[in-house]
């Protein structure tokens, strides 16, 4: 859909690192990468899904985007402006952070955590029309939720502002959710998980909602999510772009009908093999690809390619850490697998041994 | 969903749609903030009760003060026993005071202590625990450490010493004194309460839409802890009615205003009330005076919790209707 | 009851028998059938896929077929139990004393959220011998075959049983459940979303798992989940689950690519996936209906395309609609669904 204009939100070689206590007795504390030296950048009116297991860092990664989540090297941009910077310096800035603050929202995966219990829709809806149009008073804001309820399909409006979150199905209060979140007028969502507590047949439904209402409000959605089938519904509609990550590190990127049709990562793959297929005729291949079936200890990733423990094609360079090559010439379409070169070592390389305990191939 | 191209202008542009009358407005509020506590306190037998209870005694320390006379000496016959004369319902003390009289007499002072006690208590735990529980870092260390000294030194000692030394005059003041120490536990608890609400989505969401700390404060994180600051609330009233008694009893407190501990030590020293039936009524007329009172406020507080259990207050809210609530 | 009773959907040797099963509440605001009038006979050794949207009854079901039901439920009808070697077991019958036996040895019940099924202060190795010692099992043995059981599992023996619950990952926690429900060879398990919490790659990983295990062992396994897509490809028959009750029951293949009932054609068309063209994907309108208001009826009438009076007055019964006895589905019309309702994926992937 664009893949010029101005970047919304810019991350260049983002890292975060946490520390983790180990007890009172640790030696050291251990660090876990949970992102590592990711370059991602999201575009206005966009839709950018970041798919993978969990603790691949896809959840820091989007918190990062949002400028909740302050990253230990690298930089985070919004419309050009370091976000931690206009923190840091205050009303110096070019952008000042409130203003980021507000442009960059969130909707949560769990519909019962994401509302405050003790206040009906209609008080949770008015805060954010209270940050946005300070000038409005208490009945035009009334209006203004009445109206965004029916939009949603929540009629009769009046009755359903009325209620506690308690009192609504888990649709109904993701869609209370979005509603709280557009009505800030952002420029970024980052929709975390959004669709994974539905029900399967009303996911389609809110994606599709997300969707007609990006383009009223103008925004853009970071969408996580460890389920590929979804993120490949909301992007394919949107035609936007998918970013696999595995581990820390963001392994594959590009437009979504590309990277279903043409693979380029082994982890891709796989993730595509495990997506469940409705189809009874397709080809089901039973046994795992992967080599073994638990993630590293994200304490303790692989060297090198941190997919070379479990990934099927992996050689003995794969201990070494692989570039980012270039699909193709508008770089949209990243790949970090030696296997995307034509010509290198990879190909002349053994294949590394099977342990004991790996996956019976 | 509806096939509206309602188009999103500027706050000053009314939008097409159903208009409500600001009346309507003002009655849901009223009805929201007033008449639906109201209900769910009634609709409870204990609320019910324990604020029928309360509300007796804080008549009779308000306006029962004006209808019934001051105690005098020497006013009634001596030793009187209840329910024979009118004039004096519940008998007379050695001094020929009338009881009641001296029973009404104690509450107004008796209400302050209380008020004052609970109310310095609880806010600045409530206050303290959430700054420390919600801020983190350095800041909740020190309260932290703050709260852990308070806790450890040994409430009684402490009263009777502050008491003995600086000999307050005013039931405020005592009040005050009386829960010194009462607030260590509470901020505690409110604390940890504090740091598990503070990673609740919907508190996160609150940050993200860049919402003052205040109103994050009072609307995200006060509303969820409200149960356990009002039960220790009740409890802290408590301590310092049992607390004010004892210490009358034992003559710390300074005798210059009404308590029915003062009643009880001179029934139990000067009236013989233990050693002979005639004279129990004197010991026993202040004691249900105190068991009443902390018995209302215990009765109110197992209710108190309900008003803010959101399941509850829909419940009884007459501006919802009752379609399809989904009970998750 | 050693008369021949109808077999249903043509099921040949069952392991189950359901009959005019119920389970009732009663709320304040009305009596509450979470389960209505269940009828359905589980094949012996077959993985039976129950498919259902929350709301629909499906955990209820689990309770039923191991009775534990929680209180203040009540659980009425019939449900019979035919164990490999014994005598049938009427389950409703029993006594407390007598199901708690049957339960684990005989029928083992995997739950979603393996973290709460664990005692979070016992090691993994203590809940395999207090498990093995409480049925009466000898535990050396009996641990012996737990090692088997974890190493097919891809789980380290002496690491596991020495680990605390909340020491393990959600993957290997659901496996240590799985292992620990087959320590004791039952002939059935029930398993209610036994992959819900889990990663994409851990679920496919331990639906194959499950898939070897069953085969290997003879068991008989009942799958429930939400996710129809999880099940497709590892159920031999699939149940649809629609307001409590089942709704269509046939063979994996048909109930994929030729359903007969409206909901089951909707509930296809609403459901994401890979494969299918997102355009055509449509979701359903309305909701589930509450318990205690179900619509008079066929339950589905006021979100079908396909109602008319007849489904507003009259509750369909079961018919296979021209087709074989073990496809069938609860819908006065069912031999227009297949015009009415296109199928997405199909249209794609049958296309002329």
């Amino acid at each position: 859909m664009s893949s010029e204009g101005e970047h919304v939100v810019s991350m260049t070689d983002v890292e975060v690192h946490f520390e983790t206590d180990s007890g009172i007795f640790s030696r050291d504390s251990d660090v876990v990468q949970a992102v590592d030296g990711v370059t991602l950048d999201v575009e206005a009116e966009d839709v950018v899904a970041l798919v993978g297991e969990s603790g691949c860092g896809k959840t820091t990664l989007g918190k990062t985007a949002i400028g909740v989540q302050r990253p230990t090297s690298g930089s985070v941009t919004y419309k050009g402006q370091d976000i931690w910077e206009a923190r840091d310096i205050g009303g110096n800035a070019d952008i000042p952070f409130d203003e980021i603050r507000r442009a960059l929202q969130i909707i949560h995966q769990d519909p019962g955590a994401s509302l405050n219990p003790n206040k009906t829709v209609m008080h949770t809806l008015n805060v954010p029309l209270r940050m946005t149009n300070p000038g409005m008073d208490a009945f035009d804001r009334r209006e203004r939720v009445h109206e965004m309820l029916s939009r949603v399909g929540m009629e009769p409006p009046e009755d359903y502002a009325n209620r506690f979150p308690h009192q609504l199905s888990g649709g109904e209060k993701q869609r209370v959710a979005l509603i709280r979140a557009l009505l800030m007028n952002p420029d970024l969502i980052l929709a975390d998980e959004a669709v994974s507590a539905l029900d399967v047949s009303l996911r389609i439904d809110m994606m599709d909602l997300m969707l007609e209402l990006q383009d009223q409000f103008d925004t853009s959605y970071l969408f996580v999510s460890h389920n590929l089938s979804n993120a490949s519904y909301i992007t394919g509609k949107a035609d936007g772009r998918i970013g696999v990550m595995y581990l820390g590190e963001l392994v594959e990127v590009g437009p979504i009908d590309e990277v279903l049709e043409n693979p380029q990562h082994p982890y891709t793959k796989v993730l595509m093999w495990a997506a469940p297929n409705l189809d009874p005729d397709a080809d089901a291949q039973t046994r795992s690809p992967l080599r073994k079936i638990d993630i590293p200890d994200p304490r303790n990733p692989p060297t090198g390619c941190r997919f070379h423990t479990r990934c099927p094609e992996a050689r003995e360079v794969c201990k070494q850490r692989p570039p980012v090559t270039e699909m193709d010439d508008e770089g949209d379409h990243r790949v970090m697998c030696y296997r995307a070169l034509d010509e290198h070592e990879y190909w002349d390389s053994p294949e590394i041994e099977d342990e004991a305990d790996d996956m019976p191939r | 969903m509806s096939e509206d191209t309602t188009t999103f202008g500027s706050a000053d542009q009314k939008p097409a749609g159903v208009t409500r009358s600001r009346k309507e407005l003002y009655r849901e509020r009223l009805d929201r903030l007033l008449l639906t506590p109201l209900r769910v306190i009634w609709s409870d037998w204990r609320t019910r009760i324990g604020t029928l209870i309360i509300l007796l005694y804080v008549f009779v320390g308000t306006v029962g003060v004006r209808l019934v006379d001051e105690p005098t000496m020497q006013d009634g016959p001596v030793n009187a026993s209840p329910f024979e004369d009118a004039a004096y319902p519940l008998g007379t003390n050695g001094s020929g005071e009338s009881l009641l009289a001296k029973l009404v007499e104690a509450t107004p002072p008796m209400l302050q202590m209380i008020l004052a006690g609970a109310v310095f208590s609880t806010v600045i735990a409530t206050a303290l625990g959430t700054i420390s529980g919600y801020k983190g870092g350095l800041v909740d260390t020190v309260i932290t450490t703050l709260t852990d000294i308070a806790m450890t030194i040994p409430g009684l000692p402490l009263i009777i010493i502050v008491l003995v030394l600086f000999e307050p005059k005013s039931p405020y003041l005592i009040g005050i004194i009386l829960a010194i120490n009462a607030w260590a536990g509470l901020a505690r608890q409110i604390r940890s309460q504090v740091l598990e609400l503070r990673d609740k989505s919907y508190v996160e969401a609150s940050r993200i839409m860049n919402r003052p700390l205040h109103e994050i404060i009072l609307d995200d994180i006060l509303p969820n802890i409200m149960p356990f600051v009002l039960i220790s609330f009740v409890n802290t009233a408590r301590g310092v009615i049992f607390g004010s008694v004892a210490l009358f009893y034992l003559g710390v407190l300074p005798v210059n205003f009404a308590n029915w501990g003062i009643m009880l030590n001179r029934a139990y020293s000067s009236g013989g009330a233990l050693y002979s039936w005639d004279g129990l009524y004197w010991i026993i007329e202040p004691m249900i005076a105190i068991v009443l009172l902390s018995f209302g406020l215990v009765l109110f507080s197992q209710g108190t919790e309900r008003l803010f259990n959101p399941r509850i207050r829909a419940r009884h809210a007459s501006s919802i209707e009752e379609t399809a609530p989904m009970e998750q | 009851m050693q008369a021949q009773t109808t077999r249903k959907f043509g099921v040949a040797d069952p392991i189950f028998e359901v009959r005019n099963a119920s389970i009732t509440f009663d709320m304040d605001r009305g009596e509450s059938r979470v389960m209505d009038s269940v009828d359905i006979d589980i094949e012996r050794g077959e993985i039976l896929g129950v498919v259902g949207e929350s709301g629909s009854g499906k955990s209820m079901f689990a309770s039923a077929l191991l009775d534990a039901v929680v209180d203040p439920g009540v659980l009425t009808g019939d449900i019979t139990f035919y164990p490999e070697s014994g005598e049938e077991i009427n389950l409703l019958n029993k006594s407390e004393r007598e199901i708690k036996q049957i339960r684990w040895e005989q029928i083992a019940m995997v739950f979603q959220g393996a973290m709460s099924s664990f005692n979070p202060t016992m090691t993994i190795g203590a809940h395999f011998r207090e498990t093995l010692d409480v049925h009466g099992f000898d535990v050396e043995e009996g641990m012996e075959h737990a090692e088997d059981l974890l190493a097919q599992l891809y789980l380290e023996a002496d690491q596991i049983f020495d680990s605390y619950p909340h020491e393990l990952s959600g993957g290997m926690q659901q496996r240590s459940l799985l292992a620990l429900s087959l320590v004791l060879e039952p002939e059935v398990l029930v398993m209610d979303e036994p992959t819900a919490a889990l990663d994409l790659l851990m679920q496919r990983s331990i639906i194959e798992l499950i898939r070897e295990i069953g085969r290997e062992r003879d068991l008989t396994i009942v799958f429930i989940t939400h996710d129809l897509p999880l099940v497709a490809n590892l159920a031999d028959r699939l149940g649809v689950l629609y307001a409590f009750e089942f709704v269509e029951v046939g063979p994996a293949y048909e109930v994929l690519t030729d359903s007969k009932h409206p909901y089951t054609r909707a509930l296809l068309n609403s459901t994401p996936n890979l494969d299918t063209p997102r355009e055509e994907m449509k979701p359903i309108e309305g909701k589930s209906p509450d318990p205690v208001n179900v619509p008079a009826g066929c339950s589905y009438h006021p979100r079908c395309p396909l109602a008319d009076e007849t489904c507003i007055q009259m509750d369909p019964e079961f018919s296979t609609g021209n087709g074989d006895d073990d496809h069938q589905a609860k819908c006065h019309y069912i031999d227009r669904t297949r015009a009415e309702i296109p199928l997405n994926l199909t249209e794609v992937t049958h296309d002329e």
